[in-house]
């Protein structure tokens, strides 16, 4: 009894260390800044992609500071560096929710620490917003946690709804790697298609870095699929492609945003005509994305943004923005206005959030012809049926 | 399509498959059967010949698409990159494994690894980590009989193999060199008392395989591509080949070969595994052959002379 009285103690000191440490932060927030957590990898083999979002965010922040902060206050960003690891990630977490008292988080900047990370923002009632994290179960549970990438979910959608309402197939076939990747989109797209009314005759699965897939594609051929769909890397794709000729197939095949890697086309230059694949919608050229590029180069010797970069600067602006709208640290408030984004006009072009926190993207939708990739035009999920942007 | 003509395309897929597997386990069963030894390097050497054959071939080809001339360089590529693996073949065994001839046996093995990643990191650091493709030397597009394909590169695929190892059955058996070639292989110090420079033996049995590998190491590169690390898996199923076969038996690694590269084809549909599975069923089909009979389907079992 006595032990388990000591226990609770324990557990109330416990918790109300936490509650009066959370507490104080929030009015930390009160003072003359707004701190602003980034979490990426700062060191490590993948620090390239951590590094740049890291200077991106910086970026904006100084832009925001210099242009007089929020309403006179300034915005401070505080970066550490998850390693590019689960652990990693949520001692970054832990610091710099629980010490520095942060009032929003951009990243994490990989899918495996975003979705530990995003659990605890749930739980904590903090807003994060990931530049890169693209796996469709990182925004699952639905609250505080958003993204300036399109979800992997959305390229599946665009991919199986193309598939049936606008080239018309009713049965498909999918050759598809046993990786995140390629499974992700390869179930997604089975999903879809089915729900649609489709039937998906065969699933057949390969290694990464398997080299003859004849076993795979000759099951496929003894199907009655119109179409098969292929979302995998490159050295895959060339393979298959070239192998489905030499058994005398000739069905049409569909890919994924990996086909968008021209690679390919030295690895299977004969065999690449006709293939159609999901890839990234090509936004118009924004005055926006050519100041900020101008800007990061200026700023970090000359090194050049990449995709994420870009993300994780429109995070930052949509983010500040919101701090600006709530007029306070309030984190619950500071959530309410990520969430009422509305046209936030970035270098990506115009952002939105859909219910669960994804953005709400178009996705492009690509013909070869040869060796060329001809740009067929944007196209969005609306309503459950697709339709084309532009 | 009926099944029956899936499965029989399952086999001519498995057969060219294993033509290769068989091509590349004589290099690992010929040195077994002499020296005692598995030299992991072979693999690598394999790699050595597709590059060594498509840059051969790219630079006699030019700029010229005359089909004749196509074939002709290919087979003139193939020559070169045979003879060049054989003598890189022999300067390996010369220079990394002849000095550990009477140290333990796992110093040579320890060796041959360190070789292998010689050459295969060399490779990465000159051409690069992408994988390149090997241009066919013909139209490849695909003859259908029946409902079956086969392709003209498979058809090459099979033809060289079966000559390849005609040749070289042809070649143990009925020389004076081959005869030594056994003889060594069956008692290495009456054989040196009888006369025979094992030496010369040794070094011409790494020739030998190794520009078999080569070979072997061409023709995957149509269906593989040519890359640094090539030599790794392809290698390893080659190695299995020749145990399943019965290691040190020339006639076991052809048909442990042409066996692993049908069970490969086929065991994942006939079990209805799926087909990432497939390099699993290989293997396992290895284990329960070797638990049946442990010394390969050709092995001698030889009791310990007293």
């Amino acid at each position: 009894m006595r032990k388990v009285f000591a226990f609770m103690l324990v557990a109330l000191v416990a918790l109300t260390g936490l509650y009066a440490n959370g507490g104080s932060e929030s009015t930390s927030a009160d003072s003359d800044t707004y701190k602003i957590g980034f979490i990426g990898p700062l060191t490590g083999d993948n620090a390239n992609y951590g590094i740049r979002c890291s200077n991106a965010t910086n970026l904006a922040v100084s832009e925001i500071n210099a242009a007089g902060g929020i309403d006179g206050k300034m915005l401070e960003v505080i970066s550490e560096n998850s390693l590019g690891t689960v652990d990693g990630a949520i001692a970054a977490y832990e610091k710099l929710v629980y010490s520095d008292g942060v009032v929003g988080i951009i990243g994490p900047v990989f899918t495996s620490p975003a979705l530990a990370v995003a659990q605890r923002c749930y739980e904590d009632g903090i807003v994060m917003i990931s530049p890169s994290a693209t796996h469709k179960d990182v925004t699952s549970l639905g609250d505080y946690v958003y993204r300036t990438v399109p979800s992997d979910a959305l390229q599946s959608e665009v991919a199986a709804h193309y598939m049936y309402e606008v080239l018309g197939y009713r049965n498909i076939a999918c050759l598809y790697a046993m990786n995140d990747y390629s499974q992700g989109l390869a179930t997604g797209v089975e999903e879809v298609f089915t729900e649609l009314g489709g039937t998906v005759s065969a699933m057949e699965t390969c290694m990464v870095g398997d080299k003859d897939f004849r076993t795979q594609l000759g099951a496929i051929r003894n199907t009655d699929a119109e179409a098969i769909y292929i979302p995998n890397y490159t050295v895959e794709d060339a393979l298959i492609l070239e192998q489905a000729a030499q058994l005398g197939m000739n069905l049409p095949f569909f890919s994924s945003d990996g086909f968008s890697d021209p690679e390919i086309y030295n690895l299977a230059p004969d065999y690449t005509d006709g293939v159609m694949y999901v890839g990234p919608a090509q936004a118009e050229a924004s005055t926006v994305l050519a100041d900020f590029t101008a800007a990061y180069s200026a700023a970090y010797d000359g090194d050049m943004p990449d995709s994420f970069a870009t993300n994780a600067y429109d995070a930052t602006y949509i983010l500040a923005q919101a701090i600006d709208r709530a007029d306070s640290g309030d984190r619950e408030a500071i959530n309410e206005q990520v969430k009422a984004t509305s046209d936030f006009s970035g270098a990506n072009g115009i952002i939105n959030f859909a219910d669960n926190g994804d953005m709400i993207a178009s996705q492009g939708v690509y013909d070869v012809d040869g060796t060329t990739p001809v740009y067929v035009g944007s196209f969005q999920i609306v309503d459950g049926s697709i339709i084309q942007v532009d | 399509m009926d099944t029956l003509i899936q499965y029989l395309q399952y086999l001519v897929n498995g057969l060219t498959l294993g033509a290769i597997y068989s091509l590349i386990a004589l290099g690992y069963t010929m040195v077994y059967g002499i020296l005692k030894f598995i030299n992991f390097a072979h693999g690598d050497i394999l790699m050595v010949g597709a590059y060594t054959g498509l840059l051969t071939y790219t630079a006699l080809l030019g700029e010229s698409t005359n089909g004749a001339w196509m074939l002709c360089a290919f087979f003139i590529a193939m020559l070169v990159s045979m003879a060049f693996c054989a003598v890189l073949g022999m300067f390996i065994e010369r220079v990394a494994y002849k000095p550990l001839r009477s140290a333990s046996r796992l110093a040579p093995l320890l060796s041959a690894i360190g070789v292998s990643f010689i050459l295969s990191n060399g490779a990465a650091w000159i051409f690069g980590a992408q994988s390149r493709r090997f241009p066919y030397p013909f139209d490849d597009s695909p003859i259908m009989i029946g409902g079956i394909s086969i392709t003209p590169h498979q058809i090459l695929t099979l033809c060289v193999s079966l000559v390849m190892m005609v040749v070289l059955t042809l070649f143990v058996n009925r020389t004076r060199m081959g005869k030594a070639m056994r003889a060594t292989s069956l008692d290495q110090p009456t054989s040196e008392l009888m006369g025979i420079d094992v030496n010369k033996i040794i070094s011409m049995t790494f020739a030998i395989g190794s520009a078999l590998a080569a070979v072997g190491g061409i023709l995957a590169s149509f269906d593989f591509r040519v890359y640094a690390s090539m030599g790794t898996m392809t290698g390893l199923k080659a190695f299995v080949a020749a145990v399943i076969g019965g290691i040190g038996n020339i006639q076991g690694a052809m048909i442990g070969g042409v066996l692993l590269g049908i069970l490969e084809s086929i065991g994942a549909p006939l079990l209805g595994i799926p087909s990432a599975l497939k390099d699993t069923i290989a293997f396992a089909a290895l284990i329960i052959i070797l638990l049946v009979k442990p010394d390969g389907i050709l092995g001698k079992n030889e009791r310990e002379k007293v």
